[in-house]
């Protein structure tokens, strides 16, 4: 990867996320918290309804990256805030999170990628940034 | 007695190592809906954020803690960092290490950073290092 300079943006990843997805993490994470398959869990702690796992909302975006440099052994360090969570309506639809990306510093063969997470209006991860070898 | 700066430096026994298989790989691949080639075919690796799993299972070593005084459903996972070696394999034999790295206390409620150290046959292949906002009771 010869062509990377600071400020390239990643192209941007759109994922759709359902209850159906939600559950499926809590199986693949064996993280069974409530708040991510009933309503009524969710809304005893002021949550409008089920979201999903902020670890999912991190797995995830890490496909800006991954995708870009195809090989996710890649990636040295990936820090995300977690700021808003995502909640997943019980529709066919549910909602979508959509990933960008861009490249904010280059070194020593390592670029550092400041990822944005946006579910609706809300930014759900905060200083989100990726280190990856690009070399 | 609730956790305090006290507590920091505190390590806990491994549990017994997790692992890896390819059928886990493919599953939270699926789950993340990442079907980058990486995750499939004869030598798969695991999805880089596949090392919370095995961390998450060791932050229990915390809630078990009587002394600490933490509840699960009293706890918000604020910020996640990794820093990675290596991708985790099928076979990988996985040991997670965690220890209590800083605590801070402002009014009710306790910032915890608790950092999950893995190895592989000694060899360090992730740390997972996460803030724990706490609150706590009354």
């Amino acid at each position: 990867m010869s062509h990377v300079s600071v400020g390239q943006q990643l192209p941007e990843v759109r994922v759709r996320v359902t209850r159906s997805t939600v559950v499926r993490y809590s199986g693949a994470s064996t993280d069974f918290n409530e708040i991510h398959f009933s309503d009524r869990h969710a809304r005893a702690i002021g949550l409008p309804g089920v979201v999903a796992h902020g670890m999912w909302t991190m797995g995830a975006g890490l496909r800006v990256v991954t995708d870009w440099v195809g090989d996710p052994a890649r990636v040295v360090s990936y820090f995300v805030r977690f700021t808003r969570p995502v909640v997943v309506p019980d529709t066919d639809e549910g909602t979508e999170v959509v990933y960008t990306g861009s490249v904010t510093a280059v070194a020593d063969g390592i670029a550092t990628v400041a990822l944005t997470a946006t579910c609706g209006d809300d930014a759900v991860l905060g200083a989100a940034r990726v280190e990856v070898r690009v070399d | 007695m609730p956790i305090s700066a006290e507590h920091v430096g505190r390590r806990y026994p491994a549990a017994p190592p997790y692992v890896v298989s390819r059928a886990k790989i493919a599953e939270f691949a699926a789950a993340l809906l990442d079907d980058n080639a990486a995750y499939r075919g004869d030598h798969p690796v695991a999805p880089p954020t596949f090392a919370a799993v095995i961390a998450a299972q060791a932050w229990s070593a915390l809630f078990d803690d009587d002394e600490l005084g933490l509840a699960l459903n009293r706890t918000m996972h604020t910020d996640q960092t990794f820093t990675f070696h290596r991708p985790l394999r099928p076979g990988d034999h996985v040991v997670a290490e965690l220890s209590i790295e800083k605590v801070r206390a402002r009014g009710s409620l306790d910032m915890i950073t608790v950092l999950v150290d893995l190895t592989v046959d000694g060899e360090a292949v992730c740390e997972a290092r996460s803030t724990l906002m706490h609150t706590r009771e009354d």
